[in-house]
């Protein structure tokens, strides 16, 4: 490119301030609404981020669950709850030295870490390496998912099975108390 | 090319903006959604590392943890609506029912 600067790091700096700008502001707007909206732009962005990192599955998925199921629900119940909007005290917690202590204790702790992290940056052999070329993401994915994960899969399907059940559950509960 | 510690920094950085709304906002929503922004910032670093290490094990655990937070917003959110529901409040530092 003309400017030195090749297209591929031209689109993560805007996938990755865009997701840093949107989150921010998440965090420190004062409308439930606004914060679930935000995060839902951070979310359509780290899905194409996803893409550029070489899973197009991955982005697929990132955009249906996501963007499609989480945040619809997040934004279902903001509505449901009707929240006023936090005008009239501050939207932060009242003990906010210990939260910043422990925060700031977390960001010393990361520091080190990425410190450490920086200072090796070799990679070791893959445990289960793939070949792009070869075959494209979807197909690796799969194949290792099915013989290698296959346990797991079937968890992970369980726990979704109990999250709904108890959803339903954990709400039918409180009517049929209230009712009595 | 963008280098590997791009994506470790992006991944830092978003994982302390969720910590920081984790951590000090009041409503309980909003703490559910800046668990999101971590969780968020863990599939951004296991797909980075999936990439850069040619290995398809963070591909797949990036797969894991999107279903693992469809399970806990579910549960999360019907735990919120339940609170909502006994102590006519969200905010977490209202919520001194056990305080004695």
């Amino acid at each position: 490119m003309g400017l030195g600067i090749d297209l591929n790091s031209l689109i993560f700096g805007y996938l990755a301030f865009a997701m840093v700008v949107s989150s921010v502001l998440a965090v420190f707007s004062k409308n439930p609404v606004h914060t679930v909206l935000l995060v839902l732009v951070m979310v359509v962005h780290q899905a194409f981020l996803l893409l550029t990192l070489g899973s197009e599955f991955l982005m697929a998925v990132q955009l249906i669950v996501y963007a499609g199921a989480v945040l619809v629900l997040f934004l279902f119940v903001v509505y449901l709850i009707n929240l006023r909007k936090e005008t009239k005290h501050s939207i932060f917690v009242k003990r906010f030295c210990l939260c910043s202590l422990v925060f700031l204790l977390f960001l010393g702790f990361m520091g080190v870490n990425l410190y450490l992290i920086y200072g090796a940056k070799k990679f070791e052999q893959a445990v289960l390496p793939f070949n792009p070329l070869e075959k494209d993401n979807l197909w690796w994915i799969a194949h290792y998912l099915f013989n290698y994960y296959l346990l797991p899969f079937e968890i992970i399907g369980v726990i979704l099975l109990v999250a709904v059940l108890g959803a339903v559950f954990l709400v039918r509960k409180v009517k049929t108390t209230e009712e009595a | 090319m963008v280098p590997f510690e791009a994506y470790l920094i992006l991944s830092s950085v978003l994982f302390l903006i969720g910590l920081f709304g984790f951590l000090m906002r009041r409503n309980l929503i909003v703490v559910l959604v800046s668990i999101e922004i971590m969780l968020n910032a863990i599939i951004i670093l296991f797909a980075a590392l999936s990439y850069f290490k040619k290995d398809i094990t963070g591909y797949v655990m990036v797969f894991f943890i999107i279903a693992m937070a469809a399970a806990e917003a579910a549960i999360g959110l019907t735990l919120a609506i339940l609170i909502y529901k006994k102590l006519k409040t969200v905010y977490t530092d209202e919520i001194n029912h056990y305080k004695g």
